[in-house]
């Protein structure tokens, strides 16, 4: 089975977080092997510092697909930390994380599934269903990239509307005709037909339902 | 320094000393009553004495007087009748019928005679009631004391009394007589001299009443002493006498009482005396008597108060008290002894075999019970440290019970029993053996977080290397499926990496494998009669909870092994638990015997055996006893057995069981071998020569 991604929305790259190098290195040599490109943390600190690094202020992090495979146990800052960092930065639809548990961590891993984690895999694992998994995750994240993509699009487009272009769209959301709107704004009914069509297009719809639709899904 | 003998001589030295001058001091003080009694009695007796003396005489004085005034008034009558007829009888003829009349009349006057101025003599006539005066001697001899009173009568011309003289009468007695003399006169001459004689016993006999007379003498005496005349009784005591005075013109009379009372006699007195001492110590002895009844009835009061607080203290006692005599017999038990087992003292006091022994273990008792009663044992058993037995309840439930004994002994020294405190200490064992099971359980749980660490350790060791080889093994797959031109460099490079992780985790394993065999070095050459010692304690702890009897038969000397102590410790212990559970249910509680024996088998090996008389273990059982994580119990891990046979075949020995043991038809037997120590070399011998010497 093999990853069919958006290539618009670029590489897709796996995370590995555990402080077992031989673990993180042959897990890196297994996903090279199915051609995911991956990228190995020592302990959570590192990826954490590396991630506020990437991830600016703008939110547009992260540009591509994403995926993070965490080691509950770990020296320093645990695997369980880092996931509530990551929740508390909102991280996670975009960022999956799998985790991997070791002995007697199955619990506190079906915890943290619970409260938003992707899956867990228990130590030892069967190599390819992780894969396949993280391959899931991947795609997840790939339409959450996707999703943000879009809404910051629709952001922009409300954005660039002048002032009356925009008292214009309000009350047309709100269902008025044209003419109770020419009267409402004080203007001509052409003079609303035009600034409409001009929404219209800034907005990449065509009709008032499908801007009502737009606007609510943004979350407007 | 000079304190000491001070000290020594103080009153609060001896409290010996103190008490006996207590009591000196009490019996003087006794003395000295009793003597100022009998002072006081003394002089009441002596001033009653007195008393009654001075009475008497008073009586006696005033008698006297009284005798005194009535002669001298009687004389003083005859004085004036005799004037009367010399005035009145002038004739002679008239006068002596008159002067008849009057001699009749009064017996006192004996004579009355008339003579003239010169001393001749008129005329005289005799009482008629008297016998005549001067039968024996003429009136002319015995006229002398007469003539000087009529001379001295003429000189004063008035009555004079004559002294006292003596008449003789015929018969040879005599009479104290006196004479009055009158002067005569006629016409203012002298015309001579009446003359009356007076008897002085007459006088006398007059002078007392019949009564007084009874009970005095009264007399006329002369001034040395010498009585005159007498009347009453016929002599005084001269105890009690007065004497009077009786002045009469012309003499002198002296008169005397005599009473006839004597000295008082002291005995009427001393009666009165002891009467009233008696009375004085009667009343002392009602006082002292009532005081004792007092003080008794306090001390009883008291008593009471004490035998009612003993009672309480005994009846509040939650430790059973039982009071038996020599015989065995139960004669005291207290309300928690009778809670205690159920019956009721009465039914404990008419038995003859104690209800509440155990119905299979009476007869152990009777001969424990014979064995301490016995007279020689009195001194051995009257220890403080008790001993513990198992006693049934009226509904047949055994319980623990601790018994402390001690000899009863009555106020005489008497042994007459035995007195026990019996404290029910079931519920403390039910605790022990609660405890016990909890820290077997915890122990356990111990045993088994221990052994989870470690499979935990060793899982996370060598999953490491296990995952990657997966990983390895995997990718090196995937890239076969689609070979490029860089699949062989990757492979080989997968293989080495392969080979790097298959070898890490050989190490794991060589690790383990590395403890164990450290254990291996702490063997030490061990008497088995020590492995014992050390694991018999904890074995009867568990065996009394059964009733389970432990029986060890080891030779002497006892054989010495070559092994790891506490390892071997385990074993024992783990083999005897086993053994008891195996008993606990269903097998005869007489028949419960753990039986361990040691021998010496072989040259090199010593083979222990432990024996159970439980159910013992069927075929298909024992095929599978010594599987690892194989288990008859809940809360067993089933690792015992395994790890006993695999401790005893790190020492190189073997483990073996039997069932039933080889002889009989029940239970089972295990038995295990240990290499034995080989001989003892003489620096091993030097550190046991101590414990020979010591023992």
């Amino acid at each position: 089975m093999s990853l069919n991604l958006d290539p618009t929305l670029g590489l897709p790259v796996v995370y590995l977080v555990d402080d077992e190098d031989v673990v993180r290195d042959a897990l890196a040599w297994l996903l090279r092997s199915r051609r995911l490109l991956s990228e190995g943390f020592g302990s959570a600190d590192v990826f954490w510092q590396q991630l506020q690094a990437q991830r600016g202020g703008d939110g547009a992090w992260p540009g591509s697909p994403v995926c993070l495979v965490l080691d509950v146990r770990m020296p320093g800052t645990s695997g369980l930390e880092l996931f509530e960092r990551l929740v508390d930065a909102a991280l996670l639809p975009v960022l999956p994380v799998i985790f991997l548990t070791g002995h007697g961590d199955v619990p506190t891993a079906v915890a943290a599934v619970k409260r938003g984690a992707f899956d867990f895999v228990e130590k030892p694992f069967s190599n390819n269903a992780l894969v396949d998994r993280i391959e899931q995750a991947l795609a997840l994240s790939a339409a959450e990239v996707a999703r943000r993509r879009e809404q910051r699009n629709r952001t922009r487009r409300v954005a660039e509307l002048t002032e009356r272009e925009a008292e214009v769209m309000r009350l047309v959301i709100e269902g008025h005709p044209n003419k109770r709107i020419a009267d409402t704004l004080g203007i001509s009914v052409r003079t609303v037909e035009v600034h409409r069509a001009r929404v219209f297009e800034k907005m990449d719809v065509k009709s008032a339902v499908e801007l009502a639709n737009r606007l609510r899904e943004s979350g407007a | 320094m000079a304190q000491r003998p001070l000290s020594t001589t103080s009153p609060t030295s001896s409290p010996q000393s103190v008490q006996r001058r207590r009591r000196l001091g009490r019996q003087a003080l006794w003395s000295a009553l009793f003597l100022l009694l009998l002072v006081a009695l003394t002089l009441l007796v002596v001033l009653t004495a007195r008393h009654e003396a001075s009475r008497l005489q008073e009586q006696v004085d005033a008698l006297a007087a009284d005798a005194a005034a009535k002669v001298r008034g009687e004389l003083l009558r005859a004085q004036q009748t005799l004037q009367a007829l010399a005035a009145h009888a002038p004739l002679p003829e008239r006068w002596r019928a008159d002067a008849t009349e009057l001699l009749r009349q009064n017996g006192e006057l004996l004579r009355i005679e008339r003579r003239g101025p010169g001393w001749q003599l008129g005329a005289a006539v005799d009482s008629p009631i008297a016998p005549p005066l001067f039968a024996v001697i003429g009136r002319s001899e015995s006229d002398i004391e007469a003539a000087a009173a009529c001379a001295a009568a003429r000189r004063a011309a008035a009555p004079m009394f004559s002294r006292s003289y003596f008449v003789p009468l015929a018969g040879g007695g005599g009479l104290e007589v006196l004479d009055l003399c009158l002067p005569v006169l006629d016409s203012g001459r002298d015309d001579g001299y009446q003359i009356a004689t007076l008897s002085l016993p007459a006088l006398l006999a007059a002078a007392l009443t019949p009564e007084q007379a009874r009970r005095h003498e009264v007399s006329f005496i002369e001034g040395d002493g010498a009585r005159l005349a007498r009347a009453g009784v016929p002599r005084g005591r001269g105890v009690y006498r007065a004497d009077s005075l009786i002045d009469l013109p012309g003499s002198t009379l002296r008169l005397r009482l005599d009473s006839a009372a004597g000295p008082p006699s002291p005995i009427p007195n001393l009666a009165t005396a002891a009467v009233l001492g008696l009375s004085v110590v009667l009343f002392t002895l009602a006082l002292l008597l009532a005081r004792d009844v007092g003080r008794r009835a306090r001390a009883e009061g008291l008593l009471a108060e004490a035998l009612a607080f003993r009672k309480a203290m005994e009846d509040s006692l939650i430790t059973g008290l039982r009071a038996r005599d020599l015989q065995g017999h139960i004669t005291y038990v207290n309300p928690a002894f009778c809670a205690m087992v159920g019956f009721t003292p009465e039914e404990l006091r008419e038995a003859t075999v104690p209800p509440y022994w155990p119905s299979e273990l009476a007869d152990t008792y009777q001969q424990r019970q014979a064995s301490r009663l016995a007279p020689g044992a009195a001194a051995q058993t009257a220890s403080r440290e008790g001993f513990e037995t198992l006693f049934m309840r009226k509904n047949g439930e055994r319980f623990a019970v601790m018994i402390y004994e001690a000899p009863l002994v009555d106020g005489q020294g008497r042994h007459t029993g035995w007195m026990s405190a019996v404290l029910d200490v079931s519920a403390q064992r039910r605790i022990e053996d609660l405890s016990r099971h909890q820290q077997e359980r915890l122990q356990a749980t111990a045993r088994l977080a221990t052994i989870g660490e470690m499979a935990s350790l060793l899982s996370h060791e060598l999953n490491q290397p296990l995952a990657a080889i997966a990983s390895y093994a995997s990718g090196s797959l995937n890239l076969m499926e689609q070979p490029d031109a860089d699949t062989p460099a990757m492979l080989r490079q997968a293989m080495q990496r392969v080979a790097e992780q298959a070898e890490r985790a050989g190490r794991v394993i060589k690790s383990v494998h590395d403890f164990v065999r450290r254990r291996e070095q702490l063997r030490e050459s061990l008497g088995v009669d020590l492995l014992l010692d050390a694991v018999l304690p904890l074995v009867r702890l568990q065996a009394r909870k059964s009733g389970t009897q432990v029986v060890t038969d080891l030779p002497q000397p006892a054989p010495r092994v070559l092994c790891d102590r506490t390892m071997v410790e385990q074993v024992l212990l783990n083999l005897a638990r086993n053994a008891i559970q195996a008993m606990e249910h269903g097998s005869d509680p007489a028949a419960r015997v753990l039986r361990i024996r040691v021998r010496q088998t072989h040259e090199r090996w010593v083979t222990f055996y432990a024996a159970d008389a439980g159910p013992g273990i069927d075929r298909e059982l024992g095929a599978r006893l010594f599987t690892p994580f194989f288990t008859t119990r809940s809360e067993g891990m089933g690792l015992g057995l395994s790890l006993c046979r695999t401790v005893v075949e790190q020492h190189g020995g073997a483990m073996d069981f039997d069932s039933p043991v080889p002889g009989t038809r029940t239970g089972t037997e295990f038995r295990f071998t240990l290499p034995a120590a080989p001989a003892l070399k003489p620096a091993a011998s030097e550190t046991d020569a101590p414990q020979t010497l010591s023992t």
